[in-house]
């Protein structure tokens, strides 16, 4: 089911490697808002911010 | 050594997602447009379609071009003339000549395979998936945040916006021929110099591993620029009595709604790219190889098994909306869009934290071959869809007669143990 691979040699990443993850973690957050606002209009309709229109 | 690798990669996104504002920039102005030389119908899907006709060639081109020349040459070089087009796009009152100028606009969205290739030349294998996916996701995202910003900044006058947009191309082009560098050591740019000669390129257009990322590339990124097109007219028409309920019975509010529920694949497609890449290196971390048939000892094998999950997830999700379609559920085909998109982000992270990998010495003219080829997706998979009589049941078919046997291909093409890259149409192997 698993192999040992890389992790039977120990990685160092760079400095910059905790600030990427943080960085797509704040690009998926995005991206599930977008997709709760767009879900909650299929509910609410005209009733969802901004559908007012 | 180490700031500068991250210099390298922030300058290669901010190019990349500058590319993929100008690439649908003309798709965000054209009701402007069409308003402006009274376009019908025809002559609109013309236009949009235009944007993806020079990208299947314009991306093995380029990708030979930043192994040969260097990426920072090659991207300044695109900036530099498709900002120079755009400007003059700005200036044009003639139908025909602005068409022409947007076709060459569009040959920014080549530009994907250079930044491609310059941060495979920078980073290491084991953090080769996040950063590509960095890259890839943030720029992709470009072309969401154009649809959603430059109409309401630049409101009818596009003209304006593909000035604006070219002079500050110009700027990046400047900005990447000065501060980008090709590769992290001489060595690395000497090999990939090297390896994009046209034995070189004839080897990886032959391999038969090359080939299933190519089509996994076109299960994945071929079907999210397909779907861009797609679906808003398929919501529009498919869910019309649901979107009228909903208080939307305006043409503007249709459009309005279609696009919004469209834009959930856009966004997630675009922003879960990163964290793809990032579990193709989770998947390499822990040696995780669940799938049976595709290869467990290769030193990157974790991650041809991230990929094959990915389409696997691609292929259910597809039948997956055809069944949401049919249950005449809009809220279900929503939510199973947000799943769809996700996937199709784990297809497209998963197969470019790869190309590098297989390809170390040749990483412009893989990328050029993958991302290439792979964009033709984009003009068949809506074709298929609009030609199914019932118009939920597009996605099934195109799962079952190309998605499955891709699928199929690509579990016997990366069965091999050892150097997957050798297996091809035939077996000459390039003098390095």
């Amino acid at each position: 089911m698993s192999m040992n691979l890389d992790s039977e040699t120990p990685v160092t990443y760079g400095s910059w490697y905790k600030y990427g993850v943080a960085f797509l973690s704040v690009e998926m957050l995005i991206a599930i808002a977008v997709s709760a606002y767009s879900l909650y209009m299929t509910f609410h309709g005209l009733g969802g911010f901004p559908g007012k229109h | 050594m180490n700031s500068n690798k991250v210099e390298q990669l922030v300058i290669a996104t901010v190019g990349f997602f500058w590319c993929f504002l100008m690439w649908f920039s003309t798709a965000a102005f054209s009701p402007s447009i069409a308003a402006n030389y009274h376009l019908d119908i025809k002559e609109l899907g013309l236009l949009a379609s235009s944007a993806i006709w020079m990208a299947p060639i314009g991306r093995i081109v380029a990708g030979w071009a930043s192994d040969r020349f260097g990426a920072p040459r090659t991207f300044a070089a695109i900036l530099a003339g498709c900002g120079l087009v755009s400007i003059a796009s700005g200036f044009t009152s003639n139908y025909d000549l602005l068409f022409a100028e947007r076709v060459v606009v569009a040959i920014a969205g080549v530009s994907f395979v250079v930044g491609i290739q310059h941060v495979a030349q920078w980073f290491d294998s084991h953090e080769i998936g996040t950063a590509e996916g960095l890259y890839a996701g943030t720029g992709n995202v470009g072309a969401g945040v154009g649809a959603l910003l430059l109409p309401r900044i630049f409101g009818t006058n596009y003209q304006g916006a593909f000035v604006w947009l070219g002079a500050i191309a110009l700027g990046i082009g400047l900005w990447y021929l000065v501060r980008g560098s090709a590769a992290k050591n001489a060595e690395r740019r000497h090999a990939a110099r090297v390896g994009s000669d046209m034995r070189g390129t004839i080897f990886v257009w032959s391999r038969y591993i090359a080939i299933a990322l190519m089509l996994a590339y076109a299960m994945s990124f071929g079907l999210e620029i397909a779907m861009n097109a797609w679906l808003p007219g398929y919501f529009a028409r498919g869910f019309h009595g649901a979107i009228l309920a909903l208080g939307f019975t305006s043409v503007a509010g249709v459009q309005i709604a279609a696009g919004t529920f469209a834009a959930v694949q856009s966004f997630t497609a675009s922003l879960f790219r990163p964290f793809a890449g990032f579990m193709s290196d989770l998947f390499q971390r822990r040696g995780w190889t669940p799938l049976p048939f595709i290869a467990k000892s290769l030193p990157y094998a974790p991650r041809l098994h991230w990929l094959g999950i990915a389409l696997i997830l691609i292929t259910l999700a597809m039948a997956a909306l055809t069944a949401a379609g049919l249950s005449g559920s809009l809220h279900l085909s929503v939510a199973v869009l947000v799943a769809f998109g996700i996937f199709v982000s784990f297809g497209t992270g998963g197969t470019f934290a790869l190309v590098p990998l297989l390809f170390p010495d040749r990483p412009g003219v893989a990328a050029g071959f993958i991302g290439g080829i792979s964009t033709a997706g984009g003009i068949v998979y809506p074709l298929i869809f609009a030609g199914s009589a019932n118009i939920h049941m597009g996605y099934l078919y195109a799962a079952l007669y190309m998605f499955v046997p891709f699928l199929l291909f690509y579990f016997w093409a990366a069965r091999y143990e050892r150097h997957p890259e050798e297996h091809g149409l035939f077996e000459a192997v390039p003098a390095e």
